[in-house]
């Protein structure tokens, strides 16, 4: 066995604060407030895990071979599912604080929809699909380049016990792989979906975008992405795992980061002119809330700016894209940037916009730390699970 | 020293143009041109070549054509000043699909208008000390020297499996 990571503790104790800073939030007169950041973390969080992997999968689609040791290095972010699912399970113990709907009286027939049971039901049942998928996609991916060994965690615990009982058909597995990466690709975009419907466009019940979906995957791609793109650069940086990338990977993805920066606002603008030209009352109020009504407006366009203009610029340098430092600091700043779209697609649903002050305290900052370390702490242990994945020299890519 | 003699390596593989490049860059001899049938890294980098300006005229004709589709569309709405269902004449958010595309259109013009001036094409006259096989698929290093040099300058190609074709005053 290893000797523990260096890491742990203050990974761990970010999570304390985070947990305490939670729980304080739940007991105190205001707990519809640490519930709405504990949504906007869990979706945050889980969309950066979710993205992370597919890039792998898009890799193994694509039989593409320029992202080299990156391929595997996002299969880490795997590691967040179990909590992931932990965290959803939670998010229902607070759903009379989480959902709006529960205390409306006028749902109009979206009663059929919008039920705790159906709506808890279908979520989990989806979550499981997506994450069922992801690791054997997983294991599959891992049995190419993971021989069994006698130490880690759970994870390498299973994947020993597993292994042990299969034929090493090289072909096959790659098959296998390759079908698993494709189901995962769209379990994603359904998945993602129907959590982008039921978790943050049903906070407004009467509100509909029918593009509302698609907007989220194409989010939760762009901070995968994002993620992926930080975890990269600290490895890099770190002389003592060995892990090392060349500058053509880190412009290579940092052009695809780009892309689907491009694609966010894309997303974006084509709900909001549909929305323009119909100019139904009961459709464009949401968007003239957190566009035109204070104090909404300036996050609106800070978000605009930090998520897509300012990257939009920075990034067609090619320089920038391979420097691991800057792209540490300016992947985290577009990923804040998206937390705080996500605060502002939920907060203002969800009723907290009485003053004219954002509602906006020290507990948001020190709850997603919370969420922060445990991402760290995932990765971590992930890592350390599997050594192989963070290895640079060359491997048969398949 | 006179120049005035051109010698011409012609490599069937990539490597072997690289590392003649490489020599000829630690050599005295000028490097005038290289004829590459595939876009090469790895010449690009032997020879020492800066990046191309292209993308320069690419941003500026995205800039300009950004510009132009929104005042495109404001000019033509404010020569029919009506007033459609409530929406304002001038009305930004649909206007951005004007730009967009002729953010698009205008960078491909300004990358084209690039790539022909970077390259300086189109070009009148045929170029000087040109062999056809670089027009297949073989890779042409020319360099230059003076006219007894000729066969050192000779000697460092084949040096590298090139073929040579001189092109002197007497040649």
């Amino acid at each position: 066995m290893e000797k523990r990571s260096p890491y742990r503790l203050p990974f761990a104790a970010l999570i304390v604060v985070g947990s305490a800073a939670f729980v304080y939030g739940v007991l105190k007169p205001d707990p519809a407030r640490a519930w709405q950041a504990y949504l906007i973390n869990f979706l945050l969080w889980s969309a950066i895990a979710q993205g992370g992997l597919l890039f792998s999968a898009i890799m193994t689609t694509t039989r593409a071979k320029w992202s080299g040791p990156l391929s595997g290095l996002s299969e880490a972010f795997a590691g967040f599912f179990p909590v992931s699912i932990v965290l959803f399970l939670i998010l229902f113990l607070g759903a009379s604080h989480v959902f709006p709907w529960l205390h409306s009286h006028d749902l109009h027939g979206k009663e059929v929809w919008l039920n705790l049971p159906f709506l808890f039901t279908r979520d989990l049942v989806g979550l499981l699909i997506l994450y069922g998928f992801g690791f054997v996609y997983l294991y599959y991916s891992l049995l190419l380049k993971v021989e069994p060994a006698d130490f880690g965690g759970p994870f390498r615990f299973v994947f020993n016990r597993l292994h042990g009982h299969r034929q090493q058909d090289q072909e096959r597995i790659k098959k296998r792989k390759g079908l698993f990466s494709i189901l995962y690709m769209l379990a994603f975009a359904f998945v993602l979906s129907l959590i982008g419907y039921d978790l943050v466009m049903s906070m407004d019940p009467h509100w509909i975008s029918t593009l509302f979906g698609a907007y989220t995957f194409v989010k939760a791609i762009y901070v995968g992405l994002g993620g992926l793109i930080i975890l990269a650069a600290v490895m890099h940086l770190n002389p003592n795992n060995g892990f090392h990338l060349e500058d053509a990977h880190f412009h290579d993805v940092g052009k695809l980061f780009f892309a689907f920066c491009l694609v966010w606002a894309d997303f974006f603008y084509v709900q909001l002119v549909v929305i323009w030209y119909g100019n139904i009352p009961e459709e464009t109020v949401y968007i003239i809330e957190r566009t035109m009504m204070v104090p909404w407006r300036y996050l609106a366009w800070a978000i605009f700016a930090v998520c897509f203009v300012i990257p939009f610029f920075v990034l067609l340098n090619k320089k920038v894209k391979t420097m691991p430092k800057f792209m540490i600091v300016f992947c985290s700043c577009i990923i804040t940037g998206m937390w705080f779209e996500h605060f502002l697609l939920l907060a203002p649903a969800m009723g907290h916009s009485m003053h004219h002050n954002l509602p906006l305290g020290i507990n948001d900052v020190l709850i997603s730390l919370g969420f922060l370390g445990l991402m760290l702490l995932a990765l971590n242990s992930f890592l350390r699970q599997f050594p192989e994945l963070a290895r640079t020299e060359k491997r048969e890519v398949s | 020293m006179a120049t005035d003699t051109y010698v011409m390596g012609i490599f069937n593989t990539e490597d072997q143009a690289v590392t003649a490049v490489g020599a000829l860059k630690t050599s005295s001899w000028p490097l005038r041109r290289i004829h590459s049938p595939i876009p090469s890294h790895k010449l690009a980098d032997a020879a020492g070549i800066k990046k191309s300006m292209a993308g320069w005229y690419t941003l500026c004709g995205g800039i300009i054509g950004f510009f132009s589709g929104f005042a495109l569309a404001i000019f033509t709405a404010l020569r029919w000043e009506l007033i459609v269902s409530g929406k304002p004449v001038v009305a930004l958010i649909p206007f951005v699909i004007v730009g967009f595309e002729f953010t698009v259109l205008f960078a491909i013009f300004g990358n084209l208008i690039g790539f022909l001036h970077q390259s300086k094409l189109p070009r009148q006259a045929n170029l000087e000390h040109y062999d056809p096989r670089c027009s297949g698929e073989h890779f042409g290093v020319l360099a230059a020297c003076a006219e007894d040099q000729r066969e050192d300058l000779s000697e460092l190609f084949r040096q590298n499996g090139g073929d040579v074709r001189v092109f002197g005053k007497n040649a």
